[in-house]
């Protein structure tokens, strides 16, 4: 948290990190045919961190994400090795992706490929790093700065 | 446990058409575009050491699962000790060099792992880096030599090159000698030997699969698979196993008299026999070489047994002091039996399995040279010796002045007490009838040297000149442990002289700490802890090094540049503003701001060449540097101290790298055409990956798996960085409060 609790920060992160956190997800699924992707998703997930951090610290993160970085990391490599060795199961090779087109009703046709867990792994690796960098730089403190001490 | 008992399994399924001349072929491939391929070959010789490495296997983790209290970390140990085993039966099961050597260093490596299982320890430590040390040399120097050997006959194959051995020239000698290094290393052959007892640092279930029944047989494996090619390409090869193996016969056996430890004394002894199989199998005689194998399947039954007896023992007694230990023999009967039987077996006394095996081995001496009977006589009565003390030791009385232990052992009613008592009983079982394991020592031996009935196991020889000199050693082994002060006496007197030259492994550790002060003083001088030294040292070999080849070699002209439009007039102003601030500010924050400004700028820049993925990825990825930044210029000061640095140097280096990095940029922007890959990728990017766009494509799909390596190189600078900060911030809170 920056400072003393701010009731207008904390009402527009209020306001902004929920669709920031829509809008990474949807750049994590419209990644294959548009501009986005895991990579830029996870991104856009840990800026939302930050600003929640910015409003409430990292207890307000912890509510947020109760889970440990690494196990949010964890998870988004296994994801992303279990996609290959999926592939591997089926008799293809490590990694080769394949497509399915499934007719959603409603909807139309909604292509699905493979990759797409791939890139949700991704995804949770970055958010993962992200929370994890903000956990560990933001921890509160009330300590002077460094170079304050070494000058007295 | 799965790993093991399935491996013992498929091995018993298969055994059948694999004696039967049908051998088991595979070829995984790896990188084909390289010719790199895993093939695999399990024959016979393969199917012995598979069936070792299984059954041992099951019966050692089933022990282990008991041997371990609720403590923590169990679950590592266990992971770590099935990937060993499977690395274990990669390495029997390759066929392919390169192949045999990825697994031969991944037995090196979990070994290390589970000998510093007890991270606290810093005698495990330094044992686990010193078996790391010794073993993983020994595997380079033997990658040499299988390189080379590969090269001069022409295959990667091991069937193929013991098919066609090279001949004799200069470098296939120097290929034979370091793979003769590699294997000596791993098979704790004199001189060096010295990791091996360090190692039982390890859990006691570590030490006795790893140390007794597999790893530290895959040296012997190596030469064993190795030899017909060597004893064809070299004169010298047979003499020097053979010495190696004698000089660690005697070595180990030695060694084992002085021990009191029931763990070091097992361990010297399997030093002991390790060097016995060593020249059986490496030699390159087919009678030899049975005697080796059989002796090996004997070995892995007792030594196992033995081992896994010592842990029961200290799991019940709470210690291995052999001094201390009384009564066992009352309280824990079935404990007593499993360790006499095995005992028994290693001693060579009739009606064992081990007795069947020495038979085998001698008989096949005999017919050699007097000599080596005559040697191989006196070490057995060395080995009867040091396994009469261990049986009296661990369960006879206590020595007086020493406080005893063991009266509240009670015999175990679970694996810890069935494991060592059914491989002890097969040891018998298959000394009684020893034509059960006679087929498979019988390919196995085939498998290698193509001859068929090399030798025989039997349960009574006949009286031939190899009972009696195995009776003659079992008489002196016997009167020996009767009068025990005889060699007390000995032992000590030798000691008084031997203890004075240092020892192969104390060399080796001189020499170690020797290159690490070494080290030590050379970082001192490079790393001085200033970071514009060492971001200065890197700019400039990265600027000097490239630069030069330029020059040397002369480069194209460089393209005319295109004017750019408005906008990118606009955003180079930007760009080249923001920097120029940030070299003269003496805000912090206002630093990064300008910081964020530059990136900002680039970001820019690719939204108008048209890289859209490019450019919000680079947005966001400033967006959130900015943000930790900021979480980090809490700790700071508000503005920049005074330098410490002089300017000038600085400011040369940072041109350099400017304008080198500029004019590399021109330079090879003029080079080429568009690459072929990226237009392979644009034609396929929709048909083959459904995907438009082709950024995402390449990156989850085309080149996915480097995409899977940068998630773990992202995931790992988190940990390095979290790792740095936090202690940093708790040290600090705690030591103000």
């Amino acid at each position: 948290m920056i400072g003393r609790p701010s009731p207008i920060l904390e009402r527009g992160v209020a306001a902004t990190s929920a669709p920031l956190a829509v809008f990474s997800l949807y750049l994590l699924f419209a990644g294959h045919n548009q501009p986005g992707g895991g990579f830029a998703g996870g991104l856009v997930g840990g800026v939302a961190l930050a600003l929640v951090w910015a409003a409430g610290g990292t207890t307000m993160i912890k509510r947020l994400i109760p889970f440990r970085s690494t196990v949010v990391i964890g998870t988004g490599l296994l994801i992303a090795a279990a996609t290959g060795v999926a592939s591997l199961i089926v008799g293809l090779d490590f990694l080769e992706s394949g497509f399915v087109e499934i007719a959603v009703p409603l909807v139309g046709k909604v292509k699905f490929v493979s990759p797409l867990l791939f890139d949700i792994g991704v995804y949770l690796v970055v958010l993962g790093m992200s929370l994890g960098l903000i956990r560990a730089l933001g921890e509160e403190d009330d300590l002077p700065p460094i170079g304050d001490e070494d000058e007295t | 446990m799965l790993g093991p008992a399935s491996t013992a399994v498929w091995a018993g399924i298969n055994a059948g058409s694999i004696l039967d001349g049908d051998p088991v072929r595979e070829t995984l491939s790896w990188v084909p575009s390289l010719g790199l391929e895993i093939d695999l070959l399990i024959d016979q010789y393969a199917l012995l050491f598979l069936l070792v490495v299984g059954v041992a296997g099951t019966a050692i983790f089933l022990h282990a699962a008991k041997y371990f209290s609720s403590t923590t970390k169990v679950a590592t140990f266990a992971g770590t000790m099935t990937l060993f085993a499977g690395a274990m039966v990669g390495l029997v099961s390759a066929d392919h060099l390169l192949a045999l050597f990825v697994f031969w260093e991944l037995t090196t490596i979990t070994s290390y792992l589970l000998i510093g299982y007890d991270d606290e320890n810093p005698q495990a430590r330094s044992a686990a880096l010193n078996a790391a040390l010794v073993t993983g040399g020994g595997g380079l120097a033997m990658l040499g030599g299988l390189v080379l050997l590969a090269e001069e006959s022409g295959s990667y194959l091991i069937s193929e090159i013991i098919a066609s051995p090279p001949s004799a020239t200069g470098l296939v000698t120097l290929a034979w000698v370091l793979v003769l290094i590699g294997a000596i290393t791993k098979s704790a052959q004199f001189p060096f030997h010295g990791w091996l007892p360090g190692a039982m640092a390890a859990p006691t279930p570590a030490s006795a699969f790893l140390h007794s029944a597999t790893m530290v047989k895959a040296g012997i494996f190596l030469v064993g698979r190795l030899s017909p090619a060597a004893v064809a390409s070299t004169e010298w090869w047979k003499p020097v196993v053979l010495t190696l193996g004698f000089a660690t016969m005697v070595v180990g056996g030695w060694q084992a008299l002085r021990q009191y430890d029931l763990k070091l004394l097992l361990a010297y002894g399997t030093v002991s026999q390790l060097g016995f199989m060593f020249l059986l199998i490496g030699s390159g005689s087919e009678a030899l070489l049975y005697g080796g194998l059989a002796l090996l399947s004997a070995h892995a039954l007792f030594k196992a047994s033995l081992f896994m007896t010592v842990g029961t023992i200290d799991h019940e007694a709470g210690t291995r002091d052999l001094r201390r230990l009384t009564g066992l023999r009352l309280n824990t009967p079935a404990v007593f039996w499993a360790g006499l039987l095995a005992g028994l077996s290693m001693a060579a006394v009739p009606l064992t399995f081990g007795f069947a095996a020495k038979e085998a081995a001698f008989d096949a001496l005999v017919k050699d040279s007097t000599w080596l009977i005559a040697a191989a006589a006196a070490a057995s009565a060395l080995t009867a010796v040091y396994t009469g003390r261990f049986l009296v030791g661990a369960f006879g009385g206590h020595h007086e002045g020493h406080e005893p232990a063991g009266h509240e052992a009670r015999t175990p009613r679970n694996a810890l007490l069935w494991s060592p008592l059914i491989l002890a009983g097969a040891g018998v079982a298959f000394g009684i009838h020893p034509p059960l394991l006679g087929p498979l020592v019988d390919g196995a031996t085939a498998a290698i040297s193509a001859v068929e009935e090399a030798g025989k196991l039997v349960l009574w020889p006949g009286f031939v000149p190899a009972l009696a000199w195995s009776l003659a050693s079992l008489t002196i082994g016997g009167l020996l442990v009767w009068r025990w002060h005889i060699v007390e006496a000995t032992t000590t007197a030798v000691a008084r002289l031997s203890d004075r030259i240092p020892t192969a492994d104390e060399t080796f550790k001189a020499s170690v700490s020797g290159l690490l002060r070494f080290a030590d003083r050379a970082s001192g001088s490079l790393q001085n802890g200033s970071l514009p030294f060492y971001l200065g040292v890197i700019s400039l070999v990265a600027v000097l090094v490239p630069a030069s080849a330029v020059i040397a070699v002369g480069t194209a002209a460089p393209p005319s540049l295109p004017t750019g439009g408005v906008l990118e007039i606009l955003l180079g102003i930007v760009v080249i503003g923001a920097a120029a601030g940030l070299i003269f500010t003496r805000s912090r924050f206002a630093a990064v701001i300008l910081l964020g400004a530059v990136g900002f700028g680039v970001a820019g820049f690719y939204a108008v060449l048209g890289g859209p993925d490019l450019s919000l990825t680079q947005l966001l990825v400033e967006t959130l540097v900015v943000a930790l930044f900021a979480l980090v210029l809490r700790h700071l000061p508000a503005r920049f101290q005074r330098r410490t640095t002089a300017r000038a140097p600085r400011a040369v280096v940072a041109a350099l790298v400017g304008v080198f990095v500029f004019a590399g940029g021109l330079l090879t922007a003029g080079t080429g055409e568009t690459p072929a890959v990226s237009d392979y990728y644009l034609e396929e990017s929709v048909p083959t990956a459904a995907g438009q766009n082709v950024v995402n494509v390449i990156l989850v799909d085309f080149r996915g798996f480097d995409t899977l390596g940068e998630i773990t190189v992202l995931a790992t600078a988190m940990l390095g960085a979290a790792g740095l900060v936090v202690p940093i911030i708790r040290r600090r809170r705690s030591a103000s409060s």
